[in-house]
Order: structure tokens, then sequence, then C-alpha cells
């Protein structure tokens, strides 16, 4: 019998649906872009992603964000695919939060 | 196309637009895209995203401009594009029913190109309310209508949505009196759908831009009446 | 997996089986072994289990969108007695349920 994915919540308890709509961030859009771009080239496919999120550590599903998850299921699928390097890319993540400055150029 | 060089500083948020830019403000859409998120703090997501960014960028997997144009691109999908099918179908009984038939091609008629699969549009009856979920992710008709609002992509939506839709509709505001069916649509695979909401009482004078005014984003989803 | 039965119809009584199958699969765990009737026959797609793993340009898979009773999913639902759900199922999900056949 095949475990229940983490992303299968329908029917779960739950509470209250947040209300008040959460403006997407500027970074946000430009991610959604970037996978849109990604996809279109054939790098990978909606399907990919899901599953990508899919094996996401549960605790870490249940913590995660709608964005967040869509940035971590899509760079996991990257390193999957050999894309990009998984050390390199917290190496530069690390550095860009040391500098503390955005550059969307 | 247009280049939006000159917008590449931050923006004032007190600020109104009154930057001269000739790409379209999109009917109760957010702030122009170039605008950066000052009084947010970089956090860890942006700063993997922007990391990823320039690794893809230094790869020659794809351009900047070309994230830049996409982005453009999908800003010109809105809730007013789903609004205007709507009003539509309201004073036009032949493309009402055309539109229940193939969604996609109605929306082509309006100038509308919706690139999923295919678009159902489910009619609210005076017996039968409609609300629309994705259970296992955030399926939406993006191309049609833009992101989902936040509140679409909640795991507490998601969860309860089907199992508890009164109760649910009732937080949103709505009380579906027992007489009608609630029936929730969950979107878990090809399709992509939106509501034709019943047309309000008392409406009849009003032009198609009127009538696309009372249909809010969360009317094609099944959250809202038109005109509330 | 080949599936050589035949298609369904509209308004045909369906039970959504659960094959077991480990990882991508887009039939959520509440609709198994649920009884309902085809909705709509939605013409045939790709097999997201198979595109999920890279597997593109495969044989399609006709889908279904299939309606359920609510008080057939959840014993303790709080709504009126014909509310329903509608989702969509791809063909090798789905069996024939005969009339007297239940939910479980």
């Amino acid at each position: 019998m095949a475990e229940r994915l983490i992303t299968d919540i329908g029917g779960m308890p739950d509470g209250e649906v947040p209300r008040p709509d959460v403006p997407m961030l500027f970074w946000e859009k430009h991610m959604i872009a970037t996978f849109n771009v990604l996809r279109d080239k054939g790098v990978f496919n909606l399907d990919e992603l899901r599953r990508s999120v899919e094996g996401m550590a549960p605790e870490a599903y249940k913590k995660s964000t709608f964005y967040g998850r869509r940035l971590d299921g899509m760079t996991d699928l990257l390193v999957e695919k050999g894309v990009i390097d998984r050390e390199e890319l917290a190496a530069r993540t690390a550095e860009i939060l040391r500098a503390g400055t955005r550059d969307h150029g | 196309m247009t280049d939006h060089t000159e917008h590449d500083h931050p923006h004032d948020h007190a600020h109104p637009h009154d930057h001269d830019h000739t790409h379209p403000h999109q009917h109760g859409r957010s702030p122009h895209p170039t605008r950066e998120d000052d009084d947010v703090a970089l956090g860890y997501h942006e700063a993997k995203f922007l990391a990823l960014k320039s690794m893809l960028i230094e790869q020659g997997l794809l351009t900047a401009d070309e994230i830049r144009r996409r982005q453009e691109a999908n800003e010109r999908a809105t809730p007013h594009q789903g609004a205007r099918m709507v009003a539509k179908a309201w004073v036009d009984p032949a493309f009402k029913g055309r539109m229940l038939e193939d969604g996609k091609a109605a929306a082509r008629e309006l100038g509308i190109e919706v690139t999923e699969a295919e678009l159902m549009v489910i009619e609210n009856t005076p017996d039968c309310h409609n609300l629309i979920v994705c259970t296992l992710c955030s399926c939406y008709p993006r191309s049609l209508l833009g992101e989902p609002p936040s509140w679409y992509v909640s795991k507490a939506y998601r969860s309860r949505a089907v199992r508890e839709p009164r109760k649910v509709l009732r937080e949103f505001g709505l009380d579906i009196p027992q007489s009608v069916e609630v029936r929730v649509h969950d979107s878990n695979a090809d399709l992509r759908y939106i509501v034709l909401p019943l047309r309000p009482a008392g409406t009849e004078g009003l032009s198609e831009a009127e009538l696309a005014a009372l249909v809010s984003r969360d009317c094609l989803v099944g959250a809202a009446l038109p005109g509330r | 997996m080949a599936d050589a039965s035949p298609s369904f119809a509209l308004g045909d009584r369906v039970r959504i089986v659960d094959l077991g199958k480990a990882g991508h699969v887009r039939t959520p765990f509440y609709a198994r072994e649920k009884v309902g009737v085809v909705d709509h026959v939605c013409g045939a797609f790709e097999n997201p289990e198979e595109r999920a793993y890279g597997r593109e340009g495969g044989r399609r898979v006709p889908l279904y969108r299939v309606r359920l009773m609510q008080r057939d999913l959840w014993p303790d639902y709080e709504g009126a007695p014909n509310d329903s759900l509608v989702l969509e199922i791809y063909h090798h999900w789905l069996r024939p349920a005969r009339e007297q056949e239940a939910s479980r």
C-alpha cells in the first residue's frame, strides 16, 4: 500500500482559511517567470516540478510557504538533472545573504 | 517591446504611478513590475533565487531579458479577463453556449490566449453553487487570471474546501441555503476551471464593461457572489 | 501499465480504485475506493505518472471527471444531502461499479 503524498491534503483538518490577500513580492514574480522560461525551454516539465515538491520532508512541507516550495522544488529538480551544483548554489546564497543587497538587474 | 531599463530604481510606495510608460496597467493588479521590495528584508528564499538566477544566466540557459519579458507577459493575465468572459456570457446567450462548450475557444474570441490544456467554465444555477479548489497543489487558470490569491494556495483552503465547503464559504461571508447544492471541483489533473456566476438581479441596464466590474477574482472561484 | 479495458461513457457508474502505486500520482486519497458517476469525458492526456519522471510523449490516457456524493466521501459530512464533488481521474484508476456497489 503506497504512502500518501505530503501534498495530498484534501480532507485533512485545518484552521481558518487565511483571508487577507498577500500580494506577490517582486522576487516571487521573477521566480515564477524563471520557472515559465525554463519550462518553455524544455529543461523540465510541470509534473516533474510537482514530483520534486512531493519529495520534500513532511516537516519541511508543513512549515513551507507556497513560493518557497516552488523555488525549492525547482532548485532540487535542477540539481537532480545536473543543471546546477547544490554546493555552489548554497555558497552563492550565503554570500548574497551576507552582503545583504538584492540585485535584480 | 517596451524597454524598462529606465524603471530600474526603487519606487517609493507612497507615490502614484505618474511615469510615462507604454505597458498597460491591468485593472486591480499589484504595483509596477520593476518595483523592488525595499521594505521587505532580504530573506533566504529571495537570496536563493538571486543565486539561482545568476547561475542560470552565467550558464547561458536563459537571459535576464527573457525572464523580464516573460514576467511582463504574465502580468497581462488578470481576473479582469475572466470578468470580461462572464459579462459577455451574461449578455450574449450564444457566446455563453460556446463558452460552456469550450472555454479556451471562447476566450480566444475575446483576444485572450489560454495556454493550459483546457478551460472548463462551470455555470452556477439557482440549484447549484460551484466552488473550485486544487487539493494537491495550486492548479488555477493562470494564463487567464494571473496568479491565484494567497488564500487559494493555502493549506487550510486546499484541505477543507473539499470536506466542509459550506463552512469555508461562510468564512467568506457566503451562506448557501440547504436547498441549493454546493458542488466542489477539485482541479487535480489537466483541466482548469472558472465559475460562471449567476447574473445579479437589477443589472438589466448595465453595459458589458459595467457588468464585468461586478465580477471579482473570488467570484470566478466560487468564493464570492458578483456585485458584493 | 497497459490498460485495454473499454472507455467509460457519460453516466457510467465507476469505482476509483486504490492502485497502491508509489510516487507521483494525481488520485487523491480521499477519493480512493469511492463510487461515483462519470460526469464528463475529457479526452486523452499524457500520463503525469510518466511525465513526472521525464518520460514525455508517451501513450495518452483517457481522463474523466467523476462525480461523487459528499455524504459518501465523509462520514461526518455536515452539508446538504445532495452536495457533491467532481474530480478528474485517469482511466487506469477506474473500474466499472455495479448498481449496488457502495463507496468503502
